[in-house]
């Protein structure tokens, strides 16, 4: 055996360069790879014109979709607001600007649109039968999808005037006198068209029937493009509203104060000064005093595993017979030593030794050792028991 | 670099100030002074990389007893040490307070002393050495994890060693060196003697008492310089766990009792830990070396997961042994791998020699063949009566071939073997 011999050893053998290295080594990876994802996420976040396919939003390229009308405006000077929520669209109105509702599939409520009468704007109503008769009086307007034809404006209204014809399906009736309805079609009475304007206290209201001219499939259609253009460029701002069928209350958000701004504004610095406590004690804690410490483990491999998985064996296959014969043989060769015969003692004579033994019929003890085997659970542990009644009787006697 | 609790006491005393100044600024203004507190603290900490570190170690110790790991810490730098040192030992070294706290003046040293408590044999070696400086202001630390080597032997327990009073005490009655009234048999002459009242009249030399006016016995003693070679299985069955110890614990306590024995009743004792290749052999060693020989070569026998070669076994043996002698087989009787693998060869051993089989029983086994509570139970119970009865038939063809087979349960094995080596002694069958 060799004596250690102990030199005192001073530092790891490394250098505050050599240390510097490793680290760079070490961790050069993990920023490369961080510094990606930093690159990624600002490309990713650069304000870039996103799209969508929600029919009639403004930001839509599909069929269905109205960003055509929006880049067009856009490309005017008209300042487009896109609003999905009945409160947002209250907020987003200033005076002198051009509300338009798009669609009212999603309006449940009237006070969903109700608050566009107070508003300081002009409005225009497409494809929204129900907003025109509560906020115009139009008595009704449908969209039935019949094939649209080309009709003149067969009104003085400038906008359709301008337009010259259009191509649409939506009809509406109004029978308010003040009411100019353009667009009639050729079998139609005199208050039935597609386009209508009114005026209501000073609020200039115009109404389309039918959301089509809108849409980027049929803007360039005939005079669909001067139409929507003149209504809805009438000012610089236009405040895009497109009710969404997640707008769940009238005044959410409008009406009680969020959670930020019950608590005082000092919470949030708090918060963050936190925050750096909380870095800390992590860095604290989380440094090692030196490293785990490994050793390999012994294997653990229990005695009675096999005997176990030989029991659960015979379990499954239902091996009565193999499991009666085992446990019938162990208490014979048990017996036979305790009576003092050797292990190789035929049947019949153990069996007389064992029923003079313990004074039990010859044929009972032969049932007991030599008998058919049982045939199920219960057979099997009245055996088991049987056998160690009679074990301990030799035992005793 | 590392922190220390005054690092977050600082961080949180900018609580305040924000409540003060309540913007963000705050904070980070806040944490830039957290940051160069800290980083000027660490720079002004004495380099953990300027202290001389030795490691003094007993080379073994016994399981279970303590043993004493010395850190001897110089401080070679200028400027003091304050912090901590963790002496690192593996786990089942049982380091008792493995960490320091340590104030050293430029030049100053100290030993500390880490008390370890091994709860598994085999060899431990010593991790890293690990210093931690604190600065002057303790709010952050240096740290270096330097390599510092050492190993410490942890030898088996021997417990077995509580039988040998009462082994050697039979031993002499053997040797017929104690006063009894029934002197041990044994086969050699040893001398003649005076009859006294009590000896065994057949022990009555008729041929010297005719030489002389006196009746003079014999007296025998056991044989003396016989040769006995212990060969621990270390394959897979001594992997397996018999009351949560694996198999080879009790093995090498039976080899240790055994050696013990054979070594003061005169014989000479070999041995050999062997699976497909040798793993310790202990030769040629006698009289007061031969115990810690045996220890050392033990301390780190241990279970190979692979089947032990008995032809292999067998070849060794006889490369040993040229004369008679007493091979003892550290083994288990695991009936299906006795089969495939000792009997085919046992006959080339028992012709030679005399052959004793030790195999440490599974008290589980008994308590499973007992067991009648459900269905289940007595159907493992009958697989347990199964493998009992296995046990025993290939008990019975070893025994028939020659093999003395000795099966006892883990604390019971050494004592057994060691009577069933007195006696085989006493009968002068060694």
């Amino acid at each position: 055996m060799t004596t250690t011999t102990h030199v005192p050893v001073v530092g790891d053998g490394t250098t505050a360069r050599s240390r510097a290295t490793s680290r760079w080594r070490r961790w050069r990876g993990p920023i490369a790879i961080l510094s990606l994802l930093c690159v990624v996420g600002l490309l990713a976040a650069l304000p870039e014109p996103r799209t969508s396919s929600v029919p009639l939003a403004p930001d839509s390229t599909a069929t269905t979709g109205a960003r055509a009308v929006a880049q067009i405006l856009e490309g005017q000077g008209v300042e487009i607001t896109f609003v999905r929520r009945a409160a947002a669209a209250r907020a987003a109105v200033t005076p002198g600007s051009t509300v338009l509702l798009a669609g009212e599939r999603n309006l449940f409520d009237q006070s969903q649109f109700d608050f566009l009468a107070d508003v300081d704007a002009d409005l225009v109503l497409v494809d929204a039968s129900w907003a025109a008769s509560v906020l115009a009086g139009v008595d009704s307007s449908w969209s039935d999808g019949s094939a649209s034809a080309d009709v003149a404006p067969g009104c003085d209204d400038p906008d359709a005037v301008a337009a010259g014809a259009l191509r649409a399906t939506g009809r509406l009736i109004a029978s308010t006198p003040d009411t100019v309805v353009c667009f009639r079609g050729p079998d139609e009475s005199a208050d039935q068209g597609a386009y209508a304007v009114r005026t209501v206290d000073g609020q200039r209201i115009a109404m389309l029937a039918d959301a089509t001219p809108l849409t980027n499939a049929h803007l360039a259609d005939t005079g669909n493009a001067a139409l929507v253009l003149r209504m809805l460029g009438r000012h610089d701002h236009l405040v895009w509203y497109l009710p969404s069928p997640y707008d769940t209350g009238s005044d959410e958000g409008a009406g009680g104060p969020g959670l930020g701004d019950l608590v005082p504004p000092v919470v949030g610095v708090l918060a963050l000064q936190l925050l750096l406590v909380v870095l800390v004690v992590a860095i604290w804690r989380g440094r090692r005093l030196g490293r785990l410490v490994t050793e390999p483990m012994p294997v653990v491999v229990p005695a009675a595993e096999a005997t176990r998985g030989r029991g659960r064996l015979y379990r499954r296959s239902r091996s009565f017979g193999h499991a009666a014969a085992a446990l019938r043989a162990g208490a014979a060769s048990r017996g036979a030593r305790r009576l003092g015969l050797p292990a190789s003692t035929p049947a019949p004579q153990l069996i007389d030794a064992v029923a003079l033994a313990t004074g039990r019929r010859i044929p009972d003890v032969a049932a007991l050792f030599y008998g058919p085997p049982p045939t199920d659970d219960s057979a099997l542990a009245r055996l088991a028991r049987d056998l160690d009644d009679i074990e301990s009787e030799v035992q005793s006697s | 670099m590392a922190l220390t609790w005054r690092a977050a006491v600082l961080a949180a005393l900018g609580i305040p100030a924000v409540l003060v100044v309540p913007v963000p600024g705050t904070v980070l203004l806040w944490a830039l002074v957290v940051l160069v507190v800290c980083v000027l603290d660490a720079a002004l900490a004495a380099s953990p990389r300027e202290v001389a570190v030795v490691r003094r170690v007993p080379p073994s110790v016994r399981l279970g007893e303590p043993a004493a790991s010395d850190l001897e810490a110089t401080n070679v730098s200028s400027r003091r040490l304050r912090g901590l040192v963790r002496d690192a030992w593996p786990p089942s070294s049982g380091a008792i307070a493995p960490r320091h706290q340590v104030d050293l003046p430029p030049g100053d040293g100290r030993r500390l002393r880490t008390t370890l408590v091994p709860t598994r044999r085999g060899d431990a070696h010593a991790d890293r050495v690990t210093i931690r400086s604190i600065g002057p202001l303790g709010v952050a630390a240096r740290q270096a994890s330097i390599e510092v080597p050492a190993r410490l032997r942890v030898l088996p327990e021997f417990a077995s060693r509580r039988h040998l009073p009462s082994r050697l005490a039979r031993l002499r009655e053997l040797d017929g060196r104690a006063a009894v009234q029934v002197r041990g048999a044994g086969t050699e002459f040893d001398s003649l003697r005076e009859y006294v009242i009590g000896d065994d009249v057949r022990s009555i030399d008729w041929r010297a008492s005719a030489r002389r006016s006196d009746v003079v016995v014999r007296t025998w003693r056991p044989e003396r310089d016989r040769r006995v070679l212990v060969v621990l299985d270390t394959g897979r069955t001594s992997a397996v766990r018999v009351l949560d110890a694996p198999r080879i614990d009790a093995s090498i306590e039976a080899a240790l009792l055994l050696a013990a024995l054979a070594t003061r009743a005169g014989d000479r004792v070999e041995l050999l830990a062997y699976d497909r290749r040798v793993r310790a052999r202990v030769a040629g060693t006698g009289g007061p070396r031969l115990m810690p020989a045996l220890a050392d070569a033990l301390a780190t026998a241990h279970p190979e997961l692979i089947e032990t070669d008995w032809a292999g076994v067998v070849s060794q043996v006889r490369e040993r042994l040229s004369q008679r002698a007493l091979v003892v087989l550290l083994t288990a009787l695991d009936p299906a791998v006795v089969e495939q693998g000792l009997l085919p060869v046992v006959d080339q051993l028992t012709s030679r020699h005399q052959v004793v089989l030790a195999s440490v029983a599974d008290p589980e086994l008994h308590e499973l063949s007992r067991q009648r509570g459900s269905a289940a139970e007595v159907f493992d119970a009958a697989a347990a009566e199964r493998v009992g009865l296995e046990r025993a038939a290939v008990a019975v063809r070893l025994r028939q071939r020659g093999v003395e087979v000795v099966e006892a349960l883990p604390d019971d094995l050494a004592p057994r073997l060691a009577d069933t080596y007195l006696a085989l002694k006493a009968a002068g069958r060694l």
